[in-house]
């Protein structure tokens, strides 16, 4: 936020004294946190801890754990989620690079149809058409597999826009320069563009590991056997336990569920916030 | 019927030609009624003319000469821009589109750039087009999951979704689409400034409201073998902007407060914005777990500290769409208050000094300078948070309330998976599907319209 | 920019044009199935088995049966896997079995049983074999006993479809209820209310007392405790008996003891003493409403009683078992059974098959079925399981678990208490908890709104006959 020129506007559009708006501010995340923050509690009781409305912290946070991780075997559904945002993140990425690449360095016929054609998927969630893709993707017989969790999502008019929106704002000696030393269009995407393009990868990386790990609908439909199945939806089973809903168990694996996307949402938040304004601006 | 139709359609394409166009040249007159008999022509012959057939209902009839005429008016609108382009009122299509070429480029095969585009240009077309197809085709038919084999049943998954009465099922939409044209009509003709401006204004808005109205009265509010759409569209209208307003307002309001200078600024921001990368799978966990009867802080602490018995949310078609709210505004709103720091950067520091030395009152800069400025991120947010909440909202209630109660919090993605999967009725799931597509469609169109050149990309 | 527009709606249009083009056949895609290969001479053949319980107690002991068998049969190795609820292993077969590999042994519920027989692969083979006709009147398997005789009547005359058990019969319940006696004792209920006029008497007491519970009673909107009513009052769900002297065409929900059984339910609610957890199928919440005290009754499903009578002790509280009660105004016809069955996948070589059956038969053998009684609460589904528990002292030890038996045993064999065989059963289903919520929650009238539900219900039905009836 280093655009505000310091010293015009000391503190920003609203004026007055600092302290009341570090309470504010103090008070706001402590709102914000708190359903986060009661799940942390709950996470460490029993139900009957639960039931009894106890608000310090109980005496069932090994054995939570133990139904989480031991029981419910939850490590194999945080690594599907993994491996899936990875890949998905990572083909994503270089597919969007290559189509950028194709959209503004090159001169081919019927290039509009193909733009066209790209562009019409943006407004072709794949959520309309989820009865088809689910009959579609059975037909592969691709259910329980990582393949039904990545393939349909390695590519998107979102990515491949973002990068032709990018390169098509670099200087144009960029290109002249690679030409006259002779390099291959994927040379000049590796050695030229993706080093220009890190806050605008950082900023789909983000944003695609997050969606993919998110997702629910999709593999709450074609993935059914637990041992293959995502976060989002393994959550499900811990709903219960043995007999009635365990509240403890269920909490504390939402919190594990939410750490891996937090992180990388934190540690990418600079290249995310930068590239994302340079999208913007545009 | 269908040759009077198609006549119709021929007749109104010379028309709309001549005269809203104003192609003269009896060629074009007559591309002009070829290609709107055309395109009416397209749906019901694509529908195998089954509509015409003879159990084919009122109600069918309706269906299909309003899909003729949009088929006639989508030819129009591309009959037009075609000649448009071909009489150069604007540059060639391949620069405009193929993003810019830069000068030069690669000159190698013509093969390379295929190659690079090879693998989008083929998960968009296997994983979104062709399910796109099957979408369509399955709306069409009788079919579940596992059954030995399917049925034709032309339009009835979708004339099923609405009132059984032709002629209101003709006269709402009209009024409502009447009513949009009129009070635009009414804004070109009034000077900006005067208040009979204004007053188109409100009117062009109430026109806009109307469509909603007419939509409402036209979905069947069930009986008569009909399915009772009405209320899911009720649902995901209340649910939709709920949770647009809740989380853009709320968004605001934050970013607003965490854009000031103070010390610390960096880290109390981080900690504002971190439940965007919240699924609204868990966001739903813990909202049912804040919210629940027996067990949650909210109906226990107001029992034990006031004596209040809340009563069960999930007991009350209101309070469990509150719900559903309040936990969708929750995840959404990290991401709404990232965008809004983004954008309050934009906002001109020299503009909020002179205001503040003219002594205008807080709320008076933030209406008439901040607001402004925002208003670019205001419509991507608009847009991005509306599509979160027709889509990812499915989570969320999945996990909170399952539709419940009396179907109260059943938006239209949740009634497609519990229609097209959990009752395995896929081509009533598919009819479910085209409607939403279609309202998909509608917003991007709007979007287009609104914002021209922007493209977003929320995800996905 | 500004006519790309026009051009996305030419590509939607193109699409929409195209969709409806290729319209008028039919397609199923399918692969062919099998549940294992059978290949190899040394390695043990896979037997695939889906269930429905992802709960420790269940699925733990299924692993450890199938464990116990591939230790004994060596050649074989049976493999289970778990999905999170009936509906979705059912949803789940019924993909696979379009497209993909389905398991040798299949747990459908009791809902399913319609489906499951008229189910066909793509090229019209039944998917389902008979258990009866597999077993072929051999009296053991690879030595592992056949069972299917000793099954006990209940279940027996539920599942025997056109003459004999097509699906071998596994957890078997039936719904009764379970008070919290020291709650009802605290109020001056000396006697557990055994019909809906004594339930209603014991929930004034209850609900007049100073620290009375949230509410007097709860169970699940589920459409299972609507047939168990049914059964009580010995009337019909579908015709044809009940659709099994020939496949059901027509539903009645809008028959008296329908219309008895969800006034009775609204009139309990009206009056505060029946609590609406707000979800329909909702066991969980049902349960703990019960285990955190804020009901005295709990109706549920005989499955939990051990779990049940356990929390109770874990709470703090004495759980006495009992029938599910009963209108009074009729004569009492009996309960009928809830629960889920095994199904074999047709087609499969010898070997596997045999594999499959002789599992099949070790798994309800008398010390399986009895130890599987005692985890759960499931009855005991064969006699000489029943005999074997009664040897050991278990039912003076635990009262409760003999509750579901004695209740299933003293029901009178008639099509009403046999339930309905119906096709798209579970769809009827939703329409019917749909249909019971509508009325709980926005208080409309029961008979209209049921007359809603048969429409619904009976369109769906014919459907079905259209798609799946010869």
């Amino acid at each position: 936020m280093a655009g505000l020129s310091a010293g015009v506007v000391k503190k920003g559009l609203i004026r007055g004294r600092e302290w009341p708006i570090h309470v504010l501010l103090v008070v706001t995340i402590l709102v914000v946190g708190f359903p986060v923050l009661y799940a942390a509690l709950i996470s460490t009781q029993t139900n009957g801890e639960v039931f009894s409305f106890q608000l310090t912290p109980g005496s069932a946070l090994a054995s939570n754990f133990n139904d989480v991780w031991v029981v419910r075997d939850f490590g194999t559904n945080m690594w599907n989620s993994t491996q899936q945002a990875i890949y998905v993140t990572i083909g994503k990425t270089i597919l969007s690079l290559m189509a950028g690449l194709a959209f503004v360095y090159f001169k081919f016929r019927g290039k509009w149809i193909v733009f066209f054609f790209v562009l019409v998927t943006l407004m072709m969630p794949t959520e309309v058409m989820i009865l088809a893709m689910f009959r579609l993707v059975s037909g592969f017989g691709w259910q329980d597999t990582m393949l039904a969790l990545t393939v349909p999502f390695l590519a998107s008019a979102t990515g491949a826009f973002l990068f032709r929106q990018h390169f098509a704002n670099m200087p144009v000696e960029l290109l002249e320069a690679a030409q006259i030393d002779g390099a291959t269009p994927l040379q000049f995407l590796r050695r030229v563009l993706v080093p220009l393009s890190w806050n605008v990868i950082g900023a789909l990386a983000v944003i695609q590991f997050v969606y993919t790990w998110n997702m629910y609908l999709w593999p709450r439909l074609i993935i059914r056997q637990q041992s293959s199945q995502v976060v989002q939806v393994g959550l499900q089973t811990l709903q219960n336990i043995d007999g009635g809903l365990t509240y403890g168990p269920l909490m504390l694996a939402a919190i594990i569920a939410s750490i891996p996307p937090v992180i990388v949402f934190i540690l990418l938040q600079k290249p995310f916030m930068s590239g994302f304004a340079l999208g913007q601006e545009k | 019927m269908l040759i009077p139709a198609l006549t119709v359609a021929a007749l109104f394409g010379a028309a709309y030609m001549a005269f809203a166009v104003g192609h003269r040249t009896p060629a074009r007159v007559a591309i002009g009624a070829g290609t709107a008999t055309l395109g009416a022509a397209a749906p019901p012959l694509a529908l195998g003319r089954c509509t015409f057939a003879a159990e084919s209902t009122s109600v069918d009839h309706v269906l299909t000469y309003a899909l003729m005429a949009g088929g006639a008016w989508l030819a129009l609108i591309v009959t037009r821009a075609v000649f448009d382009a071909r009489d150069g009122t604007r540059e060639a299509a391949g620069s405009s589109m193929g993003g810019e070429i830069r000068s030069g480029g690669f000159r190698l095969g013509w093969w390379v750039p295929w190659a690079l585009l090879a693998p989008t240009l083929a998960i968009l077309a296997v994983f979104l087009y062709t399910p796109a197809v099957q979408t369509f085709t399955l709306s069409t038919k009788l079919a579940r999951l596992g059954a030995p084999r399917t049925v034709d049943v032309c339009l009835t998954n979708f004339s099923e979704l609405l009132i059984q009465d032709p002629t209101r099922l003709v006269l709402y939409p009209l009024l409502a689409v009447g009513a949009v044209y009129g009070a635009r009509f009414w804004m070109r003709r009034t000077e900006p400034g005067t208040w009979n401006h204004r007053f188109a204004e409100v009117a062009s808005v109430a026109a806009m409201l109307s469509v909603f109205v007419a939509l409402y009265a036209i979905f069947s509010p069930g009986g008569d073998g009909t399915v009772k759409y009405r209320p899911v569209y009720v649902n995901t209208v209340i649910i939709s902007v709920g949770i647009v307003a809740f989380g853009m307002t709320a968004g605001l309001a934050v970013a607003y407060l965490a854009f000031q200078k103070v010390k610390g600024a960096t880290m109390y921001r981080t900690l504002l914005i971190w439940p965007y990368a919240i699924s609204p799978a868990v966001a739903g966990i813990l909202f049912f777990m804040l919210l629940d009867p027996t067990a949650g802080i909210i109906s226990n602490g107001l029992k034990e500290w006031f004596g209040i018995r809340m009563p069960n949310y999930r007991e009350s078609a209101l309070l469990a769409q509150a719900a559903i709210i309040m936990a969708s505004g929750w995840k959404i709103l990290g991401y709404n208050v990232l965008f809004y720091l983004a954008g309050l950067q934009t906002v001109s520091v020299d503009q909020v000094e002179a205001a503040v030395l003219d002594g205008a009152s807080p709320w008076q800069r933030f209406v008439h300078i901040v607001m402004p400025a925002l208003s670019p991120i205001t419509f991507f947010l608009l847009v991005t948070n509306l599509t979160y909440a027709f889509f990812e909202v499915f989570a969320t209630i999945d996990y909170m309330t399952k539709g419940a109660p009396a179907g109260a919090t059943s938006v239209s993605i949740y009634e497609i998976v519990r229609v097209g999967v959990d009752n395995g009725d896929l081509g009533r799931g598919a009819a479910q599907s085209v409607l939403l597509f279609a309202a998909v469609i509608g917003v991007t169109l709007w979007q287009f319209r609104t914002s021209g050149k922007r493209v977003s990309y929320g995800g996905g | 920019m500004s006519k790309l527009r026009y051009l996305a709606l030419v590509a939607v249009f193109a699409i929409v044009a195209a969709a409806c083009s290729s319209g008028g056949t039919t397609d199923t895609t399918a692969a062919s199935g099998g549940g294992s290969d059978g290949g190899g001479s040394d390695a043990p053949i896979e037997i695939g088995m889906w269930i429905a319980f992802s709960d420790e107690a269940r699925l733990g002991f299924t692993k450890d049966r199938a464990k116990e068998f591939n230790e004994l049969h060596p050649e074989y190795n049976v493999v289970v896997q778990e999905f999170d609820s009936y509906n979705t292993v059912f949803e789940q077969a019924v993909l696979a079995v379009d497209s993909g590999e389905p398991p040798a042994i299949i747990h459908f519920f009791e809902a399913a049983t319609r489906q499951a027989l008229d189910a066909v692969d793509a090229s019209g083979n039944p998917v389902f074999k008979s258990v009866t006709e597999a077993v072929a009147g051999r009296d053991a398997i690879l030595g592992e006993p056949v069972v299917l005789d000793d099954v006990v009547d209940a279940a027996r005359n539920y599942y025997t479809v056109e003459g004999s058990f097509y699906s071998q019969p596994w957890n078997t319940s039936s719904a009764i209820m379970f008070s919290n006696t020291d709650m009802l004792k605290a109020a001056g209920v000396d006697k557990i209310p055994a019909t809906w006029g004594e339930v209603e008497a014991a929930c004034e007491k209850i609900m007049a007392m100073d620290d009375a519970p949230k509410a007097c009673i709860t169970w699940p909107n589920h459409s299972w405790f609507v047939e168990q009513s049914l059964g009580q009052q010995g009337e019909l769900l579908a015709n044809n008996d009940n659709g099994r002297s020939g496949r059901a065409t027509e539903v009645f929900l809008t028959s008296d003891g329908m219309i008895d059984y969800i006034s009775w339910w609204k009139d309990m609610a009206d009056k505060g003493y029946y609590i609406y957890t707000g979800a329909q199928r909702d066991w969980d919440g049902t349960s703990n409403a019960f285990q955190a005290q804020e009901v005295a009754m709990l109706v549920y499903s005989s499955s939990d009683t051990t779990a049940l009578t356990e929390a109770g002790d874990a709470n703090g509280f004495t759980v006495e078992a009992s029938f599910m009660p009963y209108n009074e105004a009729k004569s009492y016809e009996g309960n009928l059974i809830g629960g889920a069955t095994l199904w074999l996948l047709n087609g499969l070589d010898e070997k596997t098959q045999d594999g499959a059956l002789a599992f099949l038969q070790f798994f309800n053998n008398p010390e399986n079925a009895a130890e599987w009684h005692k985890i759960t609460g499931y009855i005991p589904i064969t006699k000489s399981a029943e005999k074997l528990l009664d040897d050991e002292g278990w039912y003076e030890q635990s009262p409760n678990s003999k509750v579901a038996s004695d209740q299933l045993a003293a029901a009178k064999d008639t099509p009403a208490t046999r339930g309905a065989l119906l096709g798209n059963f579970v769809s009827i289903r939703d329409v019917i908890t749909i249909a019971i919520e509508d009325i709980l929650v926005n208080d409309l009238d029961v008979a209209d709104r049921m007359a809603q539900a048969n429409e619904e219900a009976n369109k769906l039905l014919s459907e079905y006959e259209q798609l799946f009836g010869g």
